[in-house]
């Protein structure tokens, strides 16, 4: 589960005068042409790091989309919902797995990444920095965090990056029964007895805002997007992924007589684009800095489960390993 | 730590303690891992697995890539016992860019081939050949090849030695998915619900 | 056919499957290596749907439905052995308890696959797949870490140690066991535990573990007497389910 905006945010455009111009330009029709590139071809070094720093933010935030939701593994009402949040929370780990794969094969080791995210140097979807209080918030997670990352992800996965884009069939593949597993949960809490109602509404106030956080703030054009955008490493706008999720799901969600706690929220039948409330980018600053209400415990979590498998991990160690990135 | 997640809770975490980096190469090797979908089909290429040696690559991989999908028979290969070409692209088949010939010494031992046929796709095996090593295999390969109606962009040769396959005597394991439609999105229809909630709701 | 006699039997393995699947799977997102992480969440997985599914033999003769049984009940009405309900302290123990569990749901299952009473028999064959595959996974692990480093194995040996006797309380005799026995349904926890036995020889033996001094088995789980662990973990399973039993979640 991924969402847009924080991936561009700091990095520095390093102009390409330094790149040999033939190569860039066969680079370039490569991917005008609509073909892939593949880990062992020619890329700029922008490419590069712009792919690393993309699909490793993707990866943690796989694993770390696995606290909030895990926090209901052990309590999920019902053999149905226990199975399916089991195999949900599962196939997030098994995502971040696909996605480091497909990071590592630009260069950087797995577990350089990890330690990256441990040690707070990498980022991830800030919407995990918020707490799952009830049932209810990881019914809401289920659907409609999916269903945003899927709108993400679903345009990333025309991206030319090859094994990334391999990554991410597999993964929306996957995804399709987290989308329908958290939907049929919402319209159970919605349509089920009064308390349900409340707890789903409740947990609806209180993500609405993370939510629009989701996509990143509104995008600035500059050379460097239109750069990104024209490699195939940037595929969608945030606010235009922004648009795609209001237009899918605002009307499933008020179908189920739910409220959203925007006053300011409707279609505009002109433009056919949403119009909301901006949602607070200063809170959107300070959480994705560190200052969120779960930030610290998410990366505790990470380091502890890191640590306490460190023993496993080296007794199984071949003393000389060398490493060498996979291959596709 | 109190944590909403009681898992978390008794874990007694230190939310505080210092961050501290893992130890250098705190790392296992990858292992490239091949699927067959089902039986009869070619084996493709689907990702890699970190993990210490073959037998643990197999286990770790079968979870990995056969949980959601059907599968009849996996192979892992460590990914240092991959020969891999060059890539072309358009319409330059690689076999152009294999030489005529290649030294060889030693005994001939099997080689299993995978072909790239479109960038963006996966390898997929193709067959294999006896030889006294890669290069030597490739060149053997290359007559076959090198007029194919469609260009192959990129050739990976192992050694079958070097490949673990799964067992015919342990073919059971690929034999669980119907057991859990809990994983499939057909197993959550609800707009029987939807619709009685909206009547309900006009009344 | 005894009715009690087979209501017993099947408790007892359904219970099993739901407390261990459950501690199992809170090591999801937390486990030793992503792939790990993965693996075993499937095994939990597999467990609390077997369970699901013998719940399911148990409510078409006559018992509730799974969800209540498996929701609401008390820890002095779960039959369940002790040793899946402790906690599932480092990965070691987890593992260990792993392995000693799942050689004898394996075996267990395998006679069960000609046990005279069909629906089990066919559950039996129908599991067969993802049987194989955690013993398999249990054996892999325990030779690697049997015969890695210092620290392994001392891990190793001290969880084996410390489970040994939950391990055999696995094989409490029902009350019913002749009748079970008789009826072709089970040949017996005797029976099962001398495979079992012989089995977990066998792979410790390729090993540098050794098989722990034979001590007296941990009892009473079969007859709902648990460890202080069980009820607090039933609280926490049940604790949405219970904030409306009726409500469909």
């Amino acid at each position: 589960m991924y969402g847009g905006g924080n991936t561009f945010e700091s990095a520095k455009f390093e102009g390409l005068e330094n790149e040999d111009p033939q190569k860039l330009a066969e680079f370039e029709a490569r991917i005008e042409r609509g073909e892939k590139i593949e880990p062992s071809d020619w890329m700029p070094k922008l490419y590069r790091k712009q792919l690393i720093r993309m699909i490793e933010q993707h990866a943690h935030s796989e694993i770390i989309g696995a606290l909030p939701e895990g926090t209901w593994i052990t309590r999920a009402p019902g053999f149905k919902r226990k199975l399916a949040l089991m195999a949900k929370v599962q196939d997030e780990v098994g995502h971040a797995q696909l996605l480091y794969s497909a990071a590592e094969t630009l260069g950087k080791p797995r577990e350089a990444m990890i330690d990256d995210l441990i040690t707070g140097k990498s980022k991830y979807s800030n919407i995990f920095n918020y707490p799952a209080f009830t049932w209810a918030d990881s019914c809401f997670i289920s659907w409609l965090v999916d269903a945003g990352a899927i709108v993400n992800q679903l345009a990333n996965a025309r991206g030319s990056y090859g094994p990334y884009c391999r990554a991410l069939d597999r993964i929306c593949a996957e995804e399709s029964f987290h989308l329908k597993y958290g939907h049929h949960c919402v319209i159970h809490m919605a349509t089920g007895s009064e308390k349900q109602r409340e707890m789903m509404q409740a947990a609806i106030n209180r993500w609405w805002g993370p939510m629009m956080h989701f996509f990143g703030p509104p995008d600035k054009v500059s050379v460097h997007t239109e750069v990104l955008m024209k490699w195939k490493v940037k595929m969608a706008s945030n606010d235009d992924c922004r648009n795609q999720f209001l237009d899918m799901y605002v009307p499933k969600i008020w179908e189920l007589g739910l409220t959203i706690p925007d006053p300011n929220l409707k279609k505009n039948e002109d433009t056919g684009r949403w119009e909301y409330t901006e949602p607070d980018w200063e809170e959107f600053k300070r959480v994705i800095n560190g200052d969120g209400p779960c930030n610290k415990e998410r990366l505790a979590v990470r380091r502890t489960a890191e640590e306490r498998g460190a023993w496993v991990r080296k007794a199984l160690l071949a003393p000389k390993t060398e490493y060498v990135a996979p291959l596709a | 730590m109190e944590s909403l997640d009681p898992r978390v809770s008794r874990l007694n975490i230190d939310e505080n303690a210092s961050l501290s980096p893992k130890a250098p190469l705190d790392q296992f090797g990858t292992f490239e891992v091949f699927v067959q979908l089902k039986e009869g089909k070619q084996y493709k290429h689907e990702g890699a697995v970190h993990a210490p040696n073959r037998d643990m690559a197999f286990i770790f991989a079968k979870e990995q890539f056969s949980r959601r999908l059907m599968c009849s028979g996996l192979f892992v290969v460590d990914t240092r016992n991959v020969f891999v070409t060059e890539y072309t692209e358009d319409t330059v088949n690689v076999y152009e860019k294999v030489a005529d010939n290649a030294d060889a010494q030693g005994e001939a031992q099997e080689f299993e081939f995978f072909h790239l046929m479109k960038r963006g796709k996966q390898h997929e095996h193709i067959g294999s050949i006896e030889a006294q090593s890669a290069e030597q295999a490739l060149v053997m390969a290359k007559s076959e090849f090198i007029n194919s109606d469609k260009p192959i962009y990129n050739v990976w040769v192992v050694k079958t030695n070097d490949i673990l396959f799964s067992s015919e005597e342990d073919k059971v394991i690929w034999n669980t998915l119907p057991e859990k439609k809990f994983r499939d999105a057909i197993a959550y229809k609800a707009a029987d619900k939807v619709k009685a909630f909206k009547i309900r709701q006009h009344k | 056919m005894n009715q009690t006699a087979l209501k017993e039997l099947l408790y007892k393995i359904a219970d099993d499957q739901l407390i261990l699947g459950h501690r199992n799977s809170e090591w999801t997102g937390m486990g030793p290596l992503l792939e790990e992480d993965i693996a075993f969440s499937s095994m939990a997985q597999d467990k609390v749907g077997q369970s699901h599914a013998i719940y399911q033999i148990l409510h078409e003769i006559g018992e509730g439905e799974p969800d209540q049984v498996a929701f609401m009940r008390n820890a002095e009405q779960f039959h369940n052995c002790q040793m899946v309900e402790l906690p599932n302290g480092e990965y070691d123990f987890s593992l260990m308890r792993h392995f000693l569990y799942d050689t004898a749901e394996a075996i267990r299952f395998d006679m069960l696959t000609k046990s005279s009473y069909e629906p089990l028999a066919l559950l039996a064959k129908k599991i067969q797949g993802e049987l194989r595959y955690h013993t398999m996974h249990a054996k892999t692990w325990i030779k690697q870490l049997g015969t890695a480093t210092e620290e392994s194995k001392s891990r190793l040996q001290t969880s084996f140690n410390e489970l040994f006797p939950y391990a055999l309380g696995m094989f409490e005799q029902s009350p019913y066991e002749n009748d079970i026995i008789a009826d072709g349904i089970f040949p017996g926890e005797e029976a099962l535990k001398e495979k079992w036995m012989a089995r977990v020889e066998e792979i410790i033996g390729q090993t540098d573990l050794k098989m722990p001094e034979v001590s007296e088995a941990k009892l009473g789980g079969r007859k709902g007497e648990h460890t202080e662990y069980l009820q607090p973990l039933l609280d926490e399973m049940s604790e949405v389910f219970k904030i409306d039993p009726t409500a469909d979640w």
